[in-house]
């Protein structure tokens, strides 16, 4: 697993003095059992969807959690919301169990339009949601007031929610996930299907609410990597129901040894021999791009991490005449780092940064 | 209060946005009372020995009968309903997170259409009285009205226990259709349980909207008072407590269920 600058539970040996996690996963693991639809036939398949996960996050933290489809992101979100019941493990948030009354302290941001009241109009869901969540009456409408206010959402506070457009649906559940002032925000995909404009003021919104409430702590669950990249102190990658990340992405890039290529960029001068520019797996070059340019141009290889590739290239370039300019490993995106930790078949065993 | 109102107004709104069908849930029973007005017309005025206890005449028995049983539809729809909806639309989760016990949810949410059921039962007594002829002069109407809400909190009982059952299995309309007519066979709706074989009555016994009905018939009908009533009364009252406490434990169970197995938002 990777795991870097681990963030342990309360109890870690190297906290020097005792904090008390915002949210602490300890050892939870889920299993779901499907059984047959068509005649009475029991059990037909099980699913471990979670395996003994454990990770804290610290007060005022946003933490972004990662995985392919079916990895297991809202098992654990519907865990930790306490929506759903672990096989074992327990979920504490500022140390009270999630079960046993946490969950008061937790707003759920979900990307599910469906689940407000379509007949309701806006401010009506949020104070009947405001209602349920005990907040007084006048404290609610200053709240969902300021709230509707800042996310430029008060013009259509009357209008019924079915008349709301994805993004304005997306706003609302940011203001009932807000309104009770939780301290552990979880936030499932708030950018699904939002086009590129909302995405962002969303985004910029999240960012500046952070700034001005440093305490609160946010879980975010995505599909987009950039957005964990722009928002996110630390994410936990999961796969298989398994933690298989845990580090800001920076630390997670550096560290991740490559898995099994690396990709080189070099500079050369002279016109490019396109013909001979041809990956060659036998020889470790798995792939080529080049741009030829007039007096000096690039190639980008990822060559196996023995650097087969990389010589393979390198003596086709100098046999064609042309002088290298400069050769550089390039640092791998985000993008490739996630791809290649959730193909892998083994996750990928990486020692801890200092 | 404030939570109380909540819900109150949330289900409120929702049924008076669809304008139609709340009028015709409002007044769609007028017509089954023409039909049941004219059946009795057609067996004739005549005091039918079968109803002798119970105010002797045929269309007032029907009318207390459909009145009352309309909290029956009532409560087999509404939490059931509230389920299913909250299940396919993801507000039963949204629901579930908030710090607010089930009981006091399950029971909030059925204050409309208890309201709403109320507002019928007094509007159709009074179009009986008004439109039918149907005497209610004697009528101990707030005895009346006392055994109304014993009889809901009975049903709201077998109401909750039934949206337990419809979690589980998610589609529950076959089954929903064969109780309303098991209660309709049982409960002495359209005829006195006492034409019934022996057998039959003595199942009918356990189902309290029998006893819910002679209570009312008697009440309404025939004046009886508090005291005289007291029998069915204590018995509605046991039947109440017992059904709203199995209701409420059973769902908070079959919740449990649905969180270990995964299946609160499955549709």
């Amino acid at each position: 697993m990777l795991r870097l600058k681990q963030h342990g539970p309360p109890n870690s040996a190297s906290h020097a003095r005792v904090t008390i996690p915002a949210l602490a996963v300890e050892c939870v693991s889920k299993r779901f059992s499907t059984r047959s639809l068509l005649g009475f036939g029991g059990k037909t398949a099980e699913t471990q969807a979670l395996s003994d996960v454990s990770f804290a996050v610290e007060e005022g933290e946003m933490v972004g959690l990662l995985g392919p489809n079916g990895a297991g992101k809202t098992t654990l979100l519907r865990i930790v919301s306490s929506l759903l019941y672990p096989d074992s493990g327990q979920v504490r948030i500022a140390g009270h169990d999630v079960f046993a009354g946490g969950r008061r302290r937790l707003g759920l941001i979900t990307c599910d339009e469906r689940s407000f009241y379509w007949r309701l109009s806006g401010l009506q869901n949020l104070e009947f949601f405001a209602a349920l969540f005990g907040i007084p009456r006048a404290r609610a409408r200053r709240k969902i007031s300021d709230l509707l206010d800042a996310l430029g959402l008060t013009y259509a506070a009357g209008r019924p929610y079915q008349s709301y457009s994805s993004g304005m649906k997306q706003k609302l559940a940011i203001v009932r996930g807000l309104m009770s002032d939780p301290d552990l925000i979880l936030y499932d995909e708030p950018t699904r299907s939002l086009d590129p404009l909302s995405t962002q003021n969303i985004r910029e919104w999240i960012r500046m609410n952070r700034r001005q409430s440093p305490r609160q702590t946010h879980v975010l669950a995505t599909n987009q990597l950039r957005e964990a990249e722009q928002l996110c102190d630390r994410v936990i990658i999961i796969n298989h129901g398994r933690l298989i990340a845990l580090g800001t992405i920076e630390e997670i890039r550096k560290t991740w040894k490559g898995g099994d290529f690396v990709v080189y960029v070099i500079e050369v001068s002279g016109t490019l021999p396109a013909r001979r520019l041809t990956p060659d797996p036998v020889e470790g070059l798995l792939a080529v791009e080049s741009a030829p340019g007039g007096e000096e141009s690039l190639v980008r290889i990822r060559s196996t991490a023995d650097g087969r590739g990389l010589s393979r290239m390198l003596s086709v370039l100098l046999s064609t005449g042309l002088s290298i300019k400069r050769c550089e490993r390039e640092e791998a995106s985000f993008d490739e780092v996630f791809c290649s930790l959730v193909s892998a078949e083994n996750p990928v065993e990486v020692e801890a940064a200092p | 209060m404030n939570l109380a109102w909540a819900f109150f107004k949330r289900d409120a709104v929702t049924a008076l946005s669809y304008r139609v069908a709340f009028l015709a849930q409002l007044f769609g029973n007028i017509a089954g009372m023409g039909v049941f007005y004219f059946i009795a017309k057609t067996v004739g005025p005549q005091q039918l020995p079968a109803l002798a206890g119970q105010g002797g005449n045929l269309f007032a028995f029907l009318m207390v009968g459909i009145v009352l049983s309309d909290c029956v539809g009532i409560s087999l729809s509404t939490f059931a309903l509230q389920v299913r909806e909250g299940q396919f639309t993801g507000t039963l989760e949204a629901t579930l997170i908030s710090p607010v016990g089930l009981p006091v949810m399950m029971i909030y949410s059925s204050l409309w259409s208890y309201f709403f059921c109320f507002i019928r039962f007094v509007l159709y007594l009074t179009l009986g009285s008004v439109l039918f002829n149907v005497s209610l002069r004697n009528a101990n109407l707030p005895v009346a009205i006392l055994i109304f809400f014993l009889t809901v909190i009975c049903f709201m009982g077998i109401g909750i226990l039934w949206a337990s059952v419809v979690l589980i299995i998610k589609r529950g309309d076959a089954v929903m259709n064969a109780a309303g007519y098991l209660f309709l066979l049982l409960g002495g709706v359209l005829f006195p349980v006492s034409v019934m074989p022996r057998w039959l009555q003595t199942i009918a016994w356990f189902v309290p909207l029998k006893h819910a009905l002679e209570a009312m018939r008697l009440a309404l009908l025939r004046g009886y008072s508090f005291q005289a009533l007291l029998p069915q009364l204590g018995l509605l009252s046991a039947f109440a407590a017992v059904l709203l406490m199995a209701g409420l434990i059973t769902f908070s169970a079959t919740v449990r269920a649905a969180k270990h197995n995964g299946t609160l938002s499955q549709s």
